[in-house]
């Protein structure tokens, strides 16, 4: 009987869940603005201390319900010897099984540690979807004060969108760091990032100023996100609810 | 009634967090408990069982729990998973021909109900030896790509040097305190 009851309560107030990964380079502020989010649309939210985030070497989590979804972030380490976690190209090399799958660009860039030594041990029969092929949205952020490394930067961004798994997912392009007096202004950043026409494609994409420690801009980004994962949630439908680990 | 004793308990703020300290047999774990608890690296022997003790980090109280590592008592260490905030599972980085027992370890112990909500810190250990694993193989080792749900973070430590632990107890005391 309760469980009836329970499942009655919960077919009325569940709400579609959507997932959004948060990408970018290492110290770009992904952890901060995903606490900038999380204080934003959770009443009574205590954000972690900006001073207290460490370079994230994992996975960061956060739920937020906004304008009837709800959106579950992922946020991912940024290292270079971490992005390729991102989609797990790493593992499907080791076994050499996707390799004739891969756009040259995500073969290519970097040096990459070799798994094949010890791969074996695990089970390397498991390779369970990624992060790219269950992600909604996409939320790259873009260090705007780092002159050095925004060439690399837009070097990452153009592996990632090339991914077949990301196709037509809606992305959100953040020059963050806008609170720093010395930074690139969005129209210096857009031009960067607006290179590769053809890998874009027809996906939503939008590039935005924001600071995630003042948390100027988050509001808006979140606002535009939703309604582009709405629109294009026929073509990927919300997350299963008891799919849990 | 215990539910609302330990909500006013926790109203008055001084909660104890319950950590659990988990890994393989021989992967630093009492190692780990001692240093963080004395200060000190001390001479352990195979723990049979468990030892706990209670760590004071920066003003925050941890029950830290360190749960014996060999096959024959790892099915007990889910006697112990009610009421737990984190989980610290710890890994021999050196050890590549048991790294795939260590994740199956893992993989087991994630889906276990009671541990739904514990934070994972993982814990690259014994980095002071020569051709150990690296931060990015551990991860892609333990398979913790499959995680959707819950926060972790790795950290690379030498207990025995005492590097690493620091950070990781900071990070893990902030997550606690933004997940209350």
């Amino acid at each position: 009987m309760y469980t009836l009851l329970h499942g009655f309560y919960k077919y009325l107030v569940q709400k579609d869940e959507y997932c959004v990964l948060i990408l970018g380079l290492d110290n770009a502020g992904k952890t901060t603005y995903l606490e900038a989010t999380k204080t934003k649309f959770t009443k009574k939210y205590k954000a972690m201390n900006p001073n207290r985030i460490t370079t994230t070497v994992g996975l960061n989590i956060g739920k937020i319900d906004v304008d009837g979804v709800r959106l579950s972030f992922w946020d991912l380490g940024g290292q270079v010897e971490l992005q390729s976690l991102w989609d797990k190209t790493n593992d499907a090399l080791a076994h050499g099984s996707l390799h004739l799958h891969l756009p040259d660009s995500l073969t290519k860039p970097i040096a990459r540690p070799d798994y094949s030594d010890h791969q074996t041990s695990g089970s390397p029969d498991y390779r369970g979807p990624t992060y790219f092929a269950e992600c909604h949205a996409v939320i790259y952020i873009v260090d705007s004060s780092d002159r050095e490394r925004i060439s690399e930067s837009k070097e990452t961004f153009d592996r990632m969108i090339a991914s077949e798994q990301l196709s037509g997912v809606p992305l959100l392009v953040l020059a963050n760091k806008q609170d720093i007096p010395d930074c690139m202004g969005v129209h210096t950043v857009k031009p960067i990032f607006n290179q590769n026409a053809h890998l874009i494609g027809a996906r939503d994409i939008m590039l935005m100023a924001t600071s995630a420690l003042t948390g100027d801009g988050v509001d808006e980004g979140i606002r535009w996100l939703v309604d582009c994962i709405k629109r294009n949630s026929s073509e990927r439908l919300p997350r299963n609810h008891d799919e849990n680990l | 009634m215990g539910g609302l004793f330990s909500y006013f308990r926790g109203l008055l703020g001084a909660r104890e967090m319950r950590i659990l300290i988990l890994g393989l047999d021989g992967a630093g774990k009492t190692t780990i408990l001692y240093k963080l608890q004395v200060g000190e690296v001390v001479t352990t022997i195979p723990t049979i069982g468990f030892n706990v003790e209670q760590v004071t980090y920066k003003n925050l109280k941890f029950q830290v729990w360190d749960l014996g590592g060999q096959t024959s008592i790892r099915p007990y260490w889910r006697c112990y998973y009610g009421n737990t905030d984190a989980i610290i599972y710890v890994v021999d980085s050196a050890d590549r021909d048991r790294i795939g027992i260590s994740k199956d370890e893992l993989v087991h112990m994630l889906r276990e109900e009671e541990l739904a909500n514990a934070i994972l810190v993982v814990l690259a250990n014994k980095q002071d030896m020569a051709g150990c694993l690296t931060v990015a193989e551990v991860h892609q080792a333990l398979g913790l790509d499959a995680l959707r749900d819950r926060t972790f973070q790795i950290f690379k430590t030498s207990a025995v040097r005492g590097e690493g632990l620091d950070q990781a107890m900071d990070w893990l005391s902030s997550a606690l305190q933004a997940r209350k």
